[in-house]
Formats: C-alpha cells, structure tokens, sequence
C-alpha cells in the first residue's frame, strides 16, 4: 500500500503531465480518496495554466535589432579588432623606443651611418601593418596630406602605370625631425614606400645612391628641401623605374 | 560538428526575452541580459543543438548572467552605501503587470521561484534542464517547485503570508 501513496515529487509530476500513464492512474485513484489534496492539485495546475496564458503574448516584443545573432557577431568581431590593433599599437610603441635605443647605440658605435638607415628602418616597422595615420585610396587624398605636412614636396607621380597604388601615409619624427613614410601597393599586396624628411645635419645634402640591406633595396637622393628613399624589395625590378620617376616628379 | 546558426538562435530571442523581462522585471535590463547572452552563447564557438537543449543552454546562460549582474548591483549599493547616499534599483513591475492582473500575484514571487515556474510551467523544459539551467541539485528543483506553487496560489488567493515569503527580491 505504501508505494500507492505519491511523494511529493511526483505530484509535482502529476500536475506537469510528467508521470508514466501507469503511475498515473495509481496517482488518480489515491487522489480519488483525498480530495483536499486533489483540490490543491488541480488549483495548481490552473495556475500554470493561467500564467501560460497570460504570458503568451508576451512572445511578441517589437525586434530589437542589437539582439540579432548577426548585429552582436559583428559588434563582437569589431571589439576583437579593436583589441588587437590596440595591442599591435602598443607593440609598435615599444618597437620604435626599443629601435631609437638601438639606433643611438649605433650612431656611437659607428663613425658613419648608412644613408637613409631611418627610412629602412621605418619600411620595415610600419609597410605591413595597418597602424597608419593615414589610409587612402586615390593619389589626390594622398598629394593632400603631403602637402599639409610638407609644404615644399613637389607632386606625387601617378605609379598606376607601374601597377602601385598609394594605401596610406604615417608620419614619423627623428632626432632629424619629422619625416613621413607614404605606401604604395600593387595588385599583389606587394607594397613599397617612398620616405621623406628634411636633410640631417650628417647629410645636409645627401649624394643619391642605393644600397641594400638584407631584403630591401634603398634608393636615395636628395632633391628641394628634403631628402627622399624608395624602399622595395631587392627582387623586385620595378624598383629602378619607380626611382626615376619619383626623382623626376619630386 | 556545425557552428550554431543564427536563425536558430533568432527563434530563441522571444523567449529570452520574456525569460530576462520577468528576472529584470525592466524592459531595457532584459534586452541588455539577452544581448549578452546571445554574445556568450556566439563567443563560446557553440555547436549545433537541437531545438529543447539549445534553449536550457540558453536560458542557462541568461540566468547565470543575471546572477553576476544582481552581484554586481549589490556590490554597487554597498559602495553607495558606504558614500552615504543609497539608491533603489528600478523595479519597473508596473508596467509589465498591470496590464494583466492575473500576473500581479506572479510577480510578486521570488526571482528563483518565477524563474522556476517560467522555465516548468511556461517554457515547458524538463526537470533536468530547469536544474541545470539553474544550477541546483533535481531534488531542489522538486521541492522549490512544491513551494512555488504553493506560494503562487497563497498570492492568487490573497492569503496572508509569513514575512519571510513575501519579500520577493
């Protein structure tokens, strides 16, 4: 007899429609024989379905687009980029100190520095990150920003025809004062930069030339009031053309 | 093993919604609680799931986030506090209540207990999910349950409480 009498977990089962048809009917008749419990049983299982309904129309809010599963992928990936580029900016910071010590360190050492060491050395920090302060898609945004900073540069050339685009600028300054690294980019993502800055006191006017340094190719001149290097790569053949009509065009 | 897609969610966020409307009890607090729920549920890589168990993961999700974000509330207040000035926390059940008074005596349970019937009585998820989504042994489940009910017909009745059952924050 004892197993006739439900606990209290299964009653609460009874009123969810959870319990096995068998037990059910056990459960039916022991209530048959107490009809107080019964009662409560069925008034709480009117309560259920007097929220039920009460709530349905609760399903009907007005969309709330920043809930949507895209809206919030998206947001997400943007605060991620967000993130990254902070600390990819904080890892330049560092770079550049670390390199200006580096670079001190060198002058002392060395008697003579390598014509254009900072432009290489800039090509290499700033050509393939996105931390610019400048990005641009036409030569004319990029001829603006030049000449905002620089007011006696002459006219960029077009390098469409070499298959170069410009993508963007930053400025940079030196013990030599501020210089500006511009980059340029061709189909393939290949990109060149063509650096300028006012003449240092070590070269007040800098005989043109090129050297090489590991895997970059500088080409140098001076021309106006500053001086000027094209950083490419060493394999690239395109290299020479663009010199010459920088050289001339500047 | 596919990713969660978005349409599945996007059938969930109804229900969500109405979930974190009767934990929050404010309509802006609920939509910020789905929106981080839908940005944890994107952020942990979640797979495909059937329709019942994507929806006790979710509404697991929602009411953990609840519970940090109520721990943050009273971290709040007591700092507050502390500065000599207090402050209510909004509760906004008016507007959500009166519109239907057979909700009145609902409202005034317990967050747990209107969490509990929500998930058993309204959404329909099993014992099991309910205990998982909440966090809690299934035999707790069974007696929170016994006593929600209990304390939700007290309500509808009018029935005189004990203090310690009235208070419902």
């Amino acid at each position: 007899m004892s197993q006739l009498i439900p606990s209290e977990e299964e009653l609460q089962a009874y009123v969810d429609d959870r319990l096995l048809p068998e037990r059910r009917r056990e459960v039916d008749l022991y209530l048959a024989a107490h009809p107080q419990r019964a009662a409560e049983l069925d008034a709480w299982r009117a309560d259920a379905r007097r929220l039920r309904a009460a709530l349905a129309g609760q399903l009907e809010h007005a969309p709330n687009p920043r809930l949507d599963p895209a809206w919030v992928r998206r947001d997400l990936r943007q605060r991620r980029q967000r993130r990254w580029a902070s600390a990819a900016m904080l890892l330049v910071a560092l770079g550049v100190g670390g390199l200006g010590g580096w670079q001190a360190r060198d002058v002392n050492l060395m008697a003579g520095n390598p014509p254009m060491a900072d432009a290489v050395q800039a090509h290499r920090l700033f050509a393939y990150t996105s931390s610019l302060d400048l990005s641009v898609n036409s030569p004319e945004q990029l001829q603006a920003w030049l000449g905002q900073h620089f007011r006696h540069a002459g006219n960029l050339p077009d390098l469409s025809a070499y298959g170069f685009t410009p993508v963007g600028a930053r400025l940079l300054s030196n013990e030599q004062g501020p210089a500006a690294l511009l980059l340029f980019q061709d189909r393939n993502g290949e990109r060149v930069s063509l650096f300028l800055r006012s003449p240092s006191e070590r070269y007040v006017r800098m005989p043109s030339g090129e050297r090489t340094e590991g895997e970059l190719q500088a080409r140098y001149w001076s021309r106006g009031d500053y001086n000027y290097a094209l950083i490419s790569d060493v394999a690239d053949v395109r290299g020479a053309q663009l010199r010459q009509v920088l050289g001339t065009a500047l | 093993m596919n990713e969660l897609d978005d349409d599945q969610l996007r059938e969930m966020l109804q229900r969500l919604r109405r979930f974190a409307l009767w934990l929050t009890r404010e309509a802006a607090s609920a939509d910020d609680l789905v929106q981080a729920t839908v940005e944890r549920a994107l952020s942990r890589g979640a797979q495909q799931r059937d329709h019942g168990s994507l929806r006790a993961w979710l509404f697991s999700i929602l009411y953990r986030q609840f519970l940090d974000s109520k721990r943050r509330e009273r971290r709040h207040l007591r700092w507050l506090s502390w500065f000599g000035g207090s402050e209510e926390v909004g509760n906004n059940t008016q507007d959500i209540v009166e519109a239907q008074s057979g909700l009145a005596a609902f409202a005034r349970l317990s967050v747990e207990q209107r969490a509990l019937l929500l998930m058993v009585s309204v959404e329909g998820m099993s014992y099991k999910e309910a205990a998982q989504a909440l966090d809690v042994p299934i035999g707790t489940v069974m007696s929170r349950l016994s006593r929600a009910r209990a304390a939700l017909r007290e309500l509808t009745e009018g029935a005189p409480l004990p203090p310690g059952l009235r208070r419902f924050k």
